[in-house]
């Protein structure tokens, strides 16, 4: 009768959990209702090797230099400043083929890539070329170059903050 | 008696205080959990949202609880299922060889491993306590 009773508290405390999450972020509910995430979602089902990843596992990567760092934009933002030793690979420019079938780096070693931020594509759109050109290891930096620059994170480039 | 009782309120206070902790930083960025979630490759996308969603809620609330005392027993028992689920997809993470952030702590997060793994035992095993010892009526004094 008692453990009916904890049970029943179990329940209620998971109830109130979900209903307080569910309806303080029915925005994000429907935006991802809208379609706004599909993007993403198609990444993580076709593509189950590439991983996401925060700017703490990317600061861990970069500062035990286990990765290899990608910027995928275009190469003036490129230039103008990048992730300290990260190489440019500019997703959608017509040598992006071209400087991949150059590459010889080992398929098994664990590569970062990122754009500007969370609104750019274009680290998922290379990361799934990558993953298609048979690297095992891909992960995407979501929070991208304004977030690292933003915590102050080793950069180079023309710009100097 | 009065031992018992100090020793559940400390435990309380520490397995509690590091589920509200738990809870904010992952309340604070629903999406960067939802990719947490998805990276244990678990759990279909949308299912990793709603989740992302609301547990951090249910972590919340079971650590505000479990320290001021209501329901007690109730978030004790559910602090330890959690972290059996917890302890679980670890350990199938680490068998299927995927290396993942837990997730657990937000920005603080570290490698689901085996220390993770080593950790969520230790909290188990206070959560654990106080279920199990909480049930004795203790004397008010």
């Amino acid at each position: 009768m008692k453990l009916k009773k904890i049970l029943c508290q179990v329940g209620l405390i998971v109830f109130m959990g979900a209903a307080i999450g569910l309806i303080l972020r029915f925005p994000l509910l429907s935006e991802y209702g809208a379609g706004e995430f599909l993007r993403e979602d198609a990444v993580s089902e076709e593509y189950p090797g590439i991983l996401y990843i925060t700017l703490a596992e990317a600061e861990d990567l970069f500062s035990t230099r286990s990765a290899f760092f990608i910027d995928s934009r275009q190469a003036d933002l490129y230039h103008a400043g990048h992730i300290f030793g990260a190489v440019n690979v500019p997703y959608g420019a017509d040598d992006t083929d071209l400087l991949l079938a150059d590459w010889e780096r080992p398929l098994d070693e664990t590569l970062v890539v990122y754009c500007d931020g969370e609104e750019c594509r274009s680290s998922v759109l290379l990361a799934q070329m990558l993953y298609d050109a048979g690297f095992l290891d891909v992960r995407i930096f979501f929070g991208g170059w304004v977030e690292w620059l933003g915590a102050g994170l080793p950069v180079e480039g023309d710009y100097a903050p | 008696m009065l031992r018992n009782r100090i020793l559940i309120r400390v435990f309380s206070l520490i397995v509690g205080g590091l589920f509200i902790w738990a809870g904010i930083l992952k309340i604070i960025d629903p999406l960067d959990f939802a990719r947490n979630v998805s990276n244990y490759r678990v759990l279909p996308p949308k299912l990793s949202l709603v989740v992302a969603i609301t547990l951090p809620w249910i972590e919340l609330l079971c650590g505000i609880f479990i320290i001021i005392g209501i329901w007690r027993r109730a978030s004790a028992l559910l602090i330890s299922l959690l972290l059996i689920g917890f302890i679980a997809l670890i350990g199938i993470t680490i068998i299927r060889g995927i290396s993942v952030d837990c997730g657990c702590f937000g920005t603080f997060s570290r490698k689901a491993d085996f220390i993770l793994m080593a950790q969520d035992l230790g909290m188990l095993l206070l959560s654990g306590t106080v279920f199990f010892k909480a049930k004795q009526k203790l004397p008010i004094r």
